[in-house]
């Protein structure tokens, strides 16, 4: 038997993963609730939405089922960036495992709040901006506008030194586009993608099963989308792209890889299967081990030039 | 939390009443962990659904191992459960969330409307197991659809139906508010427990005898029912209305709460099954 083959991943700005299998926001919580789990099969947590101020969240009802997904429409609800800083990071400092914040906001002052709260504290490996939270008032518009979208990344990247990575709606013309504006604005890595927007309606009580009406959809339906979206972004941009979507097998995962993502986020699946994490891990072991290709670099199938250089 | 995914057989399957299924699961360490009340979330392979299906223990036996589960059909996650058999493996998540508290030496009233009866088999074993006094009060649409009253030995079982064709010919609150007998004493009616589970309209109906009686919400607990995703908290699908502002998750505060602590004029209804 070869070598074990390197699963680490350079997301860059000195973030380092062990693992390529990270869970995606809002799946997780902030890493206190979640099933017991093996956790070292994961990279990296990434926590709720965290906003400057606490905020409630929604009035029920909040999700729905669909085929082979779930609707959600949860509103951002969390304790604050302070309480995050002061209670929780303070925990996270201790793990061994990397928590990267995800950031929410409804003004480019308030993505910059929080980014300037949480810089320096001890615990804190990452942010990630969620610009595409459809659930909310506002939020959704930064993820669909090139310029505003830069924007944002421009203004958060100006107050931290944090590993910034911005997380990407799907629900644009043109992904691309918005992908290579945070580059260019100076996102270390992209995560795409966030939910679809969706709606279920209710007949026998004929109103929507979510109480917004629409929400944002998860789950292996939105998969192959995911798929093409990471496919796309991947051939475009120089930074590493994290791929997110219904992904739920190694064979889900090793998708993603083999079409450019330098690690994946896993989401929905963790509310069903909290072991998936560590079953994917080994598969895409396996996978490389097989092969005999000595790490996941080696993985995509077209040449990926954010990969080269790390 | 230490709550993981387990494994778990099929060791029986029968019809608890009319439709309504009960599964007996073997698995010895969650039949000794549950309390009455709790729950736990059973995977589902049905196609194209997705999540786990939230179910309260309806009672568990830590001698033998075994877990109780009752439930109707209500969609595809509900309908591959039903057609489980015995030998057939479940995977099981919990036992989740907070049951009901059952210490105390006052008397306990149990009402359920509906499919609600399914968590209290365990909750009245232990009530009697602690000495208390209890008594059951449950509605059904038919007879056929009333849980036996052998399920509940050594508790006054009475019962209502919405066709008249066992007990009281109405609801099951109607049943309850007769021993609200006025006028009503200080100290008579707040030296009851009362714990309930049924559908969101039947609650609130029992929320408002209760507070036209001068029932102090306080002594009422409730088995919440809300749509739910993870049950263990990271989702946040699964909010109820708190009276002081702002949402409390059923699979963490819950499922069973005090019913002051619910503002039941936002309370929803509806889940997917």
């Amino acid at each position: 038997m070869a070598e074990r083959p390197d699963l680490t991943v350079d997301l860059g700005r000195g973030l380092c993963l062990r693992s390529p299998v990270m869970v995606a926001s809002g799946t997780f919580g902030y890493g206190f609730d979640a099933p017991e789990v093996d956790r070292s099969a994961l990279g990296a947590i990434v926590s709720k939405g965290t906003t400057l101020r606490p905020r409630e969240g929604n009035a029920p009802i909040r999700i729905a089922e669909t085929p082979s997904g779930m609707l959600n429409a949860i509103g951002l609800q969390n304790p604050g960036v302070d309480h995050v800083a002061r209670v929780y990071a303070p925990q996270w400092a201790t793990w061994d495992l990397p928590v990267i914040v995800n950031v929410a906001g409804d003004s480019v002052e308030e993505y910059v709040a929080v980014a300037r709260r949480l810089s320096g504290v001890a615990g804190v490996a990452g942010l990630e901006l969620n610009i595409s939270c459809p659930n909310v008032e506002s939020g959704l518009q930064f993820g669909i506008d090139p310029v505003l979208a830069a924007a944002v990344t421009h203004a958060v990247r100006a107050v931290t030194e944090l590993p910034l990575i911005v997380k990407l709606t799907p629900n644009v013309t043109d992904i691309v586009a918005v992908a290579r504006a945070v580059e260019d604005a100076g996102a270390d890595a992209v995560s795409a993608i966030n939910t679809y927007v969706g709606m279920a309606i209710d007949v026998r009580r004929r109103r929507p099963i979510v109480s917004r009406g629409s929400g944002g959809l998860s789950g292996p339906a939105i998969k192959p989308l995911a798929l093409h979206a990471v496919w796309q972004v991947a051939a475009d941009v120089h930074i590493p792209v994290i791929g997110v979507g219904g992904i739920t097998t190694p064979d889900d995962a090793l998708e993603f890889l083999l079409a450019g993502a330098a690690a994946v986020q896993l989401g929905t699946v963790n509310y069903v299967r909290p072991q998936a994490a560590a079953e994917i891990h080994a598969g895409i072991t396996a996978y490389l081990v097989q092969r005999g290709l000595p790490d996941i670099r080696a993985l995509p199938i077209r040449p990926v030039s954010a990969l080269a250089h790390v | 939390m230490s709550v993981a995914v387990a494994p778990a057989v099929v060791a029986e399957r029968s019809v608890a009443m009319a439709g309504a299924v009960e599964l007996v699961i073997f698995h010895p360490p969650s039949a000794v962990a549950v309390a009455p009340g709790q729950f736990f979330q059973l995977a589902v392979s049905a196609p194209h659904t997705l999540l786990r299906r939230p179910y309260s223990a309806a009672w568990s036996d830590p001698a033998s191992g075994r877990i109780g589960f009752i439930f109707n059909v209500v969609g595809a996650g509900s309908a591959w459960l039903a057609a489980l058999g015995e030998g057939d493996e479940l995977d099981l998540l919990g036992p989740l969330g907070r049951g009901f508290d059952i210490d105390g030496q006052r008397p306990a009233i149990c009402i359920a409307g509906g499919l609600g009866i399914a968590v209290f088999p365990g909750v009245v074993h232990a009530l009697i197991a602690r000495g208390r006094s209890v008594m059951v009060l449950q509605g059904a649409r038919t007879a056929a659809q009333l849980l036996p009253a052998s399920r509940f030995a050594g508790a006054d079982v009475q019962v209502s139906t919405d066709d008249g064709s066992a007990g009281h010919s109405g609801s099951v609150v109607d049943l309850l508010t007769q021993y609200f007998a006025p006028p009503l004493g200080e100290g008579r009616l707040g030296a009851v427990d009362i714990l309930t589970c049924g559908p969101t309209p039947m609650l609130t109906a029992l929320i408002d005898a209760a507070r036209r009686h001068e029932i102090p919400l306080s002594s009422i607990q409730v088995a919440l029912e809300t749509p739910m995703g993870c049950g263990v908290g990271t989702c946040l699908g699964c909010a109820a209305p708190r009276l002081a502002g702002g949402y409390l998750l059923t699979c963490q505060e819950g499922p069973c709460v005090r019913a002051d602590r619910i503002d039941w004029g936002l309370m929803t209804d509806g889940f997917h099954g």
